[in-house]
Order: structure tokens, then sequence, then C-alpha cells
């Protein structure tokens, strides 16, 4: 199984949302209707199913409004800003994020599955 | 004038059914659902099968932080408020009050903490909610919208009968309108098993399942466990009659007390048992010789029903000078020991017999251990309307509830 198909798995038995589609561009929060609990309990299946460490931020872009607005506040460029809070996040994402930002809560299935990647990547190297 | 509480839905998850009429039914056809424990072979349990709370809820994300118990209680009060026909306004402002168990499902929960940490793929961040006792509560609430007085009982067996009480004592002294009132509990996981097992209150008689919950008899030897789950919505009488709502019976008193003297054993002399039952006599305005039938606490244990049918004799055929000697029914022998949810489990299969005008037996009752006590031997017709409820938990935790069946006087 690859990783988008086991985050598809665990997502839908955290949520209880047998048939519902999920692809990388599915919202979490906007689509799935996840709220700040259900996000510990991922962290938590995530680890131990992936065997990674997770920063809850880093992989929900938890704090975005608030890089940002640090960013703002001491005239940083925000995509570079955004690119060194979120390494795992590419730059097109990011510039995607940031044109998507007054829509809700950003987060997508693929930045889920890029922090688990990226991280998978990084434990390896080790 | 004051304020009188009726019931106006319940619901019933129980092994002998989860509607009144398949309640009937298993009681008409004398059929049980006792059985051989799967995780102990030495014991008998009483299962209800095929349960899933996804028929209650439908899709349910909180169902993860649910034990068993926690389970049977959520689904059954979203099954008494259902087809009651409740405003969202009305529910907005009413009360929800849950008879609660421990969950001793410890095998399953902890099967190994080394150093404070257990190594386990599946522990959930907020695991703790399987074990806080007001977590169906918060599920319910969630999924009712109600938001009003509220609390969570954990009288031991008697949980579920104070949590009603509590219920209609808050109506009738003016605080809510509208209540629900419960429990759910399971005590069939090994947990349980080994924790009533070494209190020595299981039965361990061999042979047929179906025999070995005999409240009363002389070859009793201990409860068999049960599980399920009951909710009554109750509303004030003028409240009730305002929105057309249907009546299947009256709260008319509650009574409870502690007597502590022993934290497991029931007092020989059952003075505080004799205390609770006096008390909800007194709310309802009864002499004892107005009730009709006893739904006796009836574990099937040596000492429970021991004390409790010397008490019904002294209480119900000793002091009264009436000929009116009530019935004695003991639902265990039906369903088990529901733990916590006994006595919301017993009052709804009570109800459901009074509405069907049956009486049914206490099972396997062959040697009265009490003589004099009109135990309900065989299944009989009867227009037998007043109720008494009683359940009496470890800590001597005593609760006792007067129900008139059927609609309320003019």
């Amino acid at each position: 199984m690859d990783t988008l198909d086991e985050i598809k798995k665990i997502l839908t038995e955290i949520l209880d949302i047998e048939g519902q589609e999920i692809t990388p561009e599915t919202y979490l929060v906007r689509e799935l209707g996840t709220e700040s609990i259900d996000l510990l309990e991922l962290a938590v299946a995530i680890n131990a199913h992936f065997h990674i460490e997770v920063k809850d931020d880093e992989i929900f872009v938890k704090a975005l409004r608030l890089h940002l607005q640090k960013a703002k506040d001491e005239g940083f460029d925000p995509a570079k800003y955004l690119a060194e809070s979120y390494p795992a996040l590419t730059t097109a994402r990011i510039e995607e994020i940031l044109a998507d930002i007054e829509g809700g809560p950003v987060l997508k299935v693929k930045d889920v599955q890029s922090y688990i990647e990226w991280q998978t990547k990084n434990k390896d190297n080790d | 004038m004051a304020r009188r509480v009726v019931i106006t839905s319940y619901s019933i998850i129980s092994s002998l059914g989860t509607s009144p009429s398949e309640v009937i039914a298993s009681i008409r056809q004398n059929k049980t659902a006792f059985t051989r424990s799967p995780v102990d072979e030495t014991t008998f349990v009483c299962p209800v099968r095929d349960f899933d709370i996804r028929n209650y809820t439908g899709p349910c994300k909180e169902r993860r932080y649910l034990n068993r118990g926690a389970g049977f209680s959520v689904a059954a009060a979203l099954a008494a408020i259902k087809d009651a026909g409740c405003s969202t306004g009305e529910l907005n402002k009413a009360g929800i009050f849950v008879g609660a168990g421990p969950n001793l499902d410890i095998t399953s929960e902890f099967p190994e903490i080394i150093n404070g940490a257990m190594d386990r793929p599946d522990l959930m961040a907020l695991w703790m909610l399987r074990f806080l006792p007001n977590t169906a509560a918060a599920v319910i609430a969630g999924r009712t919208g109600i938001h009003g007085e509220n609390l969570t009982t954990g009288a031991a067996c008697a949980a579920s009968t104070q949590a009603i009480g509590e219920a209609f004592r808050k109506i009738k002294d003016g605080y809510l309108d509208v209540a629900l009132a419960g429990g759910g509990d399971s005590r069939l996981h090994s947990g349980g098993i080994l924790a009533y097992g070494k209190a020595k209150a299981i039965s361990r008689r061999t042979g047929n399942p179906a025999a070995a919950s005999r409240p009363f008899d002389a070859d009793r030897d201990g409860f068999v466990p049960g599980e399920g789950g009951a909710f009554f919505l109750l509303e004030e009488l003028e409240h009730a009659r305002r929105r057309g709502a249907r009546i299947y019976g009256e709260i008319c008193g509650f009574g409870s007390s502690i007597g502590g003297d022993s934290l497991t054993a029931p007092d020989p002399s059952s003075l505080y048992e004799e205390e609770a039952i006096r008390r909800a006599l007194e709310e309802a305005a009864l002499d004892p010789s107005a009730i009709d039938v006893i739904s006796a606490h009836g574990t099937g244990t040596l000492l429970n029903d021991v004390m409790e049918a010397a008490m019904i004799e002294r209480i119900f055929y000793r002091d009264t000078h009436c000929s009116n000697r009530p019935f004695v029914l003991a639902l265990k022998s039906w369903l088990g020991h529901l733990a916590a949810t006994c006595g919301a489990v017993e009052l709804a299969v009570a109800l459901t017999c009074l509405h069907g005008n049956i009486l049914p037996a206490i099972r396997n009752l062959q040697k009265p251990c009490h003589k004099g006590i009109n135990f309900v031997r065989e299944g009989i017709s009867s227009a037998a309307r007043t109720l008494l409820l009683e359940n009496f938990g470890f800590g001597g935790q005593n609760c006792a509830l007067v129900v008139k069946s059927g609609n309320v006087d003019e």
C-alpha cells in the first residue's frame, strides 16, 4: 500500500467516513469536517503507523496564519518564510496555499502525504 | 399544585430485544440469550447480540471514545428521543442524566503498560475518554442538542435508577421541564468476569446456561453478567399535555439512601435499603398496600436475595393490614445482571410488561428461599399498574422508584 492509500485508510477510520472519496486534493477541514480532536488522533495514528516523528504544526500547517503575521511584522517575504517553516512543502504548494488562504483552512491530504514522505526520507538518511 | 412527572418515550437495548414488541415476544416464547462466556468457559453471560452503535448513530467518529457500556448508553439515549417529537428548543433546555459504570475491560484496554508506556499502535491520543464516566453524556449532548442541567451518576448497580430518580426530582422541583435519563453498561469482558469472580459474586454453575440466573431460588449461587441500555424521556405533565405527547407512565416517587456499612455485602438488617423504599412510597404518597408489583433487585446472589426477601416481607406483608400483597418479579432471571444499568433496563422491561398486561415468571425459581412472598412463579395476565423498582449497589447504594404505568389519572 502506498502512502496515500494508508493515509486514506487512517482518515476513513478516524473520521468514520467509509465510502467517502478522498484524493490528494481533498481538504481535511473544509471538506471532511476534521476537528482539532481528530487532528490529535491523526497525529498519534501517523506516528504509530509510519514510525516517524510528527510535529503538529508542520504536518497540519497549523500555525500558518501566525507565521504569515510574523513574516509581515518582521518584513520577510511570506513565501520564503513559509518555506522555512514548512520544509516538507514544495515552493509550488506554498504559492498555492498563499492564493487559497481566504477560503478557510488550507490543509489538504497531499500536505499530510508530503510531510510523511519527507520525514520518512529524513529518517532513512540518518 | 405539585408538578407531576410522566414518561413520554423510552427505549430498550437488551438481550431480550431492542423494542417493546421484541421483548414481549421473547418473554412469551421463554427465549433468553444466556450462554457460555467466550472468554471464560466456567462462566455464563447474557449478551446483546449484533449490537452496532452505528445502527443508532449513523457514522459516528466519537464511538472510538465509547467503551461498550457507554456505547449502549448513547444508542439507547438516541433511540429514546428519536420519535419523541421534542423540538430543538425543548431539547436545548432539557437535561441529561446518565448512570454509568467503570470500564473494567482491563484485558483489552491495558494489555501491557511497561514503565508508564504502552507500545500499541492503536492507542488513541484521547484513550482516557473510554474511562471518563461522563463521555457518554457528552456524546449524547452533542448528538441530541440537549444542553440543560445534567448529572452522571456512579452509584454502582443503583446508578441508572438514581439517574432516573434525580431527573424526576429536577422536573418535579421545577428546574427542568424535560429530561432524558437512563444508562448503559456491559461487564461481559474478561476484566468484568475477573472482578466479579474474585468477589465471588457470579454464578459458577455448570450445565444449562439458561438455568444459572435464579433469583430467590434456594439453589442460587451468584449472578450472571448481562449488558444493554435503556433511556426514558421524562417530562412535566402539563408540558407533555400541551404538546400532545403520548404518556407511557408516571414517576410518582423516588427514594435513595447509602448504607456504607459493608462496601459490597448488603446489610442483613436491610435498614437503609428499607429506608430508600419507604422514602419512595412517601414521596408517591402511597401506602405499601397500594403497590401492585415489585421489580426486585433479585441478583441471584446468596446475600442479596435473602436480605431483600425478608425486607419485602417486612414492608409489604407484615406491616400492612391490607389484603393486597404485591407480586414480586426478578427480571435478572431474564436479562442477567446489567450492573450500572440494571435499573433502567428493568424499568423498561417491567413497563413493557405492564403495558402488555403480563407479569413474567421468575425463571428457575423452583424452591423459594423465603416463604410467604407472592413471587411470580408462572407468567400471568394482570392489570397491575403500580410498580416499585428496587436496586441496590456496592457501597450500600440503595434506590427505589414508584412508577404507575399507562396514562395518568385526570
